[in-house]
């Protein structure tokens, strides 16, 4: 048992002090981080100043126009580092219309956006329509801004044709939201933020990608360490010394160890960073108890089938393209998120609980999607997940033992059923 | 006599190749033993298969009486012959390793680690890391890790390839020093010289068999040349006509000489020395690599 602490041992650190694992290891929390606030920044301002953007509008009935240049003057007096140009069309000396001379402007470069107007607006008919020409993706923003100003222009002119006080209407609309989390005890109650409901349901995601990182990201290592001992024939010095199965065993526990660790500084990294922010996430120790166990027990699953596929491989590259659609598996519920989240006990939910790669995840987002999972579904999972490890750990171990010392040509699949049957 | 190593009619094949097949074997404990055989003979598999790390389809294994390897793995040291080690670990760090692995304790190390380094010349390269080192190197080192608990049975797989003429020297007396504290080992190798020079008894195995199993003495003697060289004075046409010669070839100033079965050199020496002034008399001793190549052929040997 000490010997699989010692292999165990010196793969953790032999992992951990590698100059680009630190790096990693730092880089992605600091990077996650500085998104958080790099986007607050940009939502408070509207960017960087850009030249004028150049809008040519058909001249609409006088009280509609002057409400138009007066909310674009506003804004332009407002906001002087991304002012807009409004330019009004008339017809041409040829007898083109202004829609036409607008649209053959905007196709001249002379233009960026052109509006048409359509209808009597003011009576609540006709469209605004919007032209643009290879809108660049900067500008997506500001044609939005002109749309909104358009739009705004009209509905103000719509109140003052009705009689309709803006300032009356904005009352009635005014309906104020308090969203109020209670506490166990009676008295005890927390206004909700919006944040707080975001992080509510963005939580099961990120524990379910943290297990995700967890067991596939260190399964890349996994394969590195094996190939690393395979090819630099360190294999047989340690066979002489321990067994294929105290070295599997070690190597399994010291990347989880790696894992662990990593998983620990993200999570605390980023709960870390929500409580700074004022979001309180709700993650109680069973929770956390149940999470460690099914990471354990996910990554033993996996990386036992990692060791059975890497040991028959002589490069990192040849068991990478072996290992995807094994690796793919592990994506499905990233990519069925949504439809987990709003069913945590769906059929899918369900199937891939049962399917054993996918179990940990499955389980650790059900878990902490709500309380309300049968204890019996708790308990079938880690039957499943359990027997999936041994069968994985029975066949790794017997493909481990026969391809670990086989160099050159890769065994085909009858030669390594062949190992299974062995005793 | 007990043994450090007995192998009873193991057999092992991959696939269609038969690679060990009905090899018996007797180490006794404090002997050198010198595992000789062609490439592809069986000599890597059967000394994997002494240390557990490939099983027999059949026959038995035992090392110090006992039936499984595994309990006394850690009396064992094995140098494989493909063998490395760690690239990014210190040298220092590799014999600790190793060296904890075989159940040494810290106190243990921190004593016998600098010592082989000494002992191998690498103490000035005791923190540079496996990659920094040359091959040469690397292969003490790895010496040093397969002995660093100082088990009581050595197995190498080829220890001398691959060394200089210095180093093969320094493996030679760390070998003679073990044998004279009683250790056991047991090495394969193809340089009949080592086997001549270091060992004790010799086995030497074709194609999955033992051909030869004993003593250098032994084997001497049963492969005795019936050639005779011999130097007289004056004509010696009269030494082919003697009844027990059976062939006469003159090999410069001397004369090769051949006699049939059965016949004893000593009487011929009478003979001569009753017709003739001797000058010199010597019954030649097959050299190893004599006996290797006759029992072997070179013919049907395959290179794996």
């Amino acid at each position: 048992m000490w010997k699989i602490g010692k292999v165990a041992q010196r793969e953790f650190l032999d992992t951990v002090k590698t100059r680009t694992f630190l790096l990693s290891l730092l880089l992605i929390p600091v990077l996650i981080v500085g998104i958080i606030l790099l986007s607050r920044k940009m939502a408070q301002s509207e960017g960087g100043p850009r030249p004028a953007l150049r809008v040519g509008l058909t001249s609409p009935a006088g009280e509609l126009l002057s409400r138009i240049t007066t909310a674009f003057a506003e804004y332009n007096r407002a906001n002087p580092q991304t002012p807009l140009d409004l330019q009004l069309l008339s017809e041409g000396e040829d007898g083109t219309s202004p829609e036409q001379r607008g649209k053959d402007h905007l196709r001249q470069g002379k233009l960026e956006a052109c509006i048409v107007l359509e209808g009597d607006l003011e009576a609540g008919q006709g469209t605004l329509q919007f032209y643009s020409y290879k809108a660049k993706a900067s500008q997506i923003d500001a044609l939005w801004t002109v749309e909104r100003l358009l739009r705004d222009a009209v509905i103000d002119r719509r109140y003052q044709v009705r009689g309709i006080d803006p300032a009356m209407l904005a009352e009635i609309r005014s309906v104020p939201i308090r969203r109020v989390e209670l506490g166990e005890e009676r008295g005890r109650e927390q206004v909700q933020s919006e944040g707080q409901r975001v992080a509510r349901m963005m939580v099961p995601f990120a524990f379910m990608y943290l297990i995700f990182i967890g067991i596939v990201g260190m399964g890349q290592h996994m394969i590195t360490s094996i190939i690393e001992e395979k090819n630099s024939r360190i294999i047989e010095m340690l066979l002489s010394s321990i067994s294929p199965f105290q070295l599997m065993a070690g190597k399994i526990l010291g990347l989880a160890g790696v894992g662990l660790t990593v998983m620990a500084l993200w999570g605390s990294a980023a709960y870390g960073t929500a409580t700074w922010q004022g979001i309180r996430i709700d993650i109680g120790p069973d929770l956390l108890a149940y999470g460690l166990a099914y990471y354990v027990l996910g990554f033993i699953l996996f990386s036992a089938i990692l060791a059975g596929v890497g040991s028959i491989c002589n490069t990192v590259k040849e068991t990478q393209s072996l290992m995807m659609p094994i690796t793919l598996i592990f994506v499905i519920p990233l990519i069925a998120w949504p439809q987990l989240a709003r069913d945590p006990n769906g059929d899918l939910a369900r199937i891939l609980t049962y399917v054993p790669l996918t179990t940990p995840m499955l389980m650790v987002l059900r878990l902490s999607s709500g309380p309300n999972l049968w204890w019996g579904e708790i308990a079938i999972s880690f039957v499943v997940l359990v027997a999936g490890v041994l069968a994985s750990i029975w066949a790794a171990a017997k493909i481990f033992r026969t391809g670990i010392l086989l160099y050159g040509k890769r065994p085909g699949p009858r030669e390594v059923l062949r190992w299974l049957r062995e005793k | 006599m007990t043994y450090a190593i007995e192998l009873r009619e193991i057999r092992k094949s991959f696939g269609p190749v038969r690679a060990v097949d009905g090899l018996s074997l007797a180490v006794p404990r404090g002997a050198v033993y010198g595992f000789l055989g062609p490439n592809g003979a069986g000599k890597t598999t059967t000394l994997r298969m002494i240390m557990d790390i490939i099983r027999p389809d059949s026959g038995e294994i035992r090392l110090f009486s006992e039936p499984s390897s595994r309990s006394v793995r850690s009396r064992v040291g094995y140098m494989p012959e493909e063998r490395g080690l760690y690239r990014k670990m210190t040298a220092v760090a590799v014999l600790r390793y190793f060296g904890s692995l075989k159940g040494m304790t810290a106190a243990q190390l921190s004593q016998c680690v600098p010592a082989w380094l000494e002992r191998i010349d690498l103490t000035g390269y005791a923190n540079k890391k496996v990659e920094e080192l040359s091959r040469g190197m690397h292969q003490k080192l790895q010496f040093a890790a397969t002995v660093i608990n100082d088990p009581e049975l050595v197995i190498l797989d080829e220890p001398f390839s691959g060394l200089d003429p210095v180093n093969q020297d320094l493996l030679r007396e760390i070998i003679t020093t073990m044998r004279s504290q009683g250790r056991t080992v047991l090495f394969s190798t193809h340089g009949m010289h080592e086997a001549e020079q270091l060992c004790d008894f010799i086995v030497l195995i074709n194609q999955g068999k033992v051909v030869v199993d004993g003593t250098l003495d032994q084997i001497r003697s049963r492969h005795e040349s019936d050639t005779i060289s011999i130097e007289i004075e004056g004509d010696g046409a009269f030494v082919g006509t003697l009844p027990q010669v059976a062939a006469v070839r003159p090999d410069g100033r001397r004369l090769d000489v051949t006699l049939h079965d059965g016949a004893d050199p000593q009487e011929l020496l009478r003979i001569l020395v009753e017709r003739s002034r001797v000058r010199a008399f010597e019954v030649k001793h097959p050299s190893l690599h004599e006996i290797f190549v006759r029992l072997v052929g070179g013919g049907h040997v395959e290179d794996r």
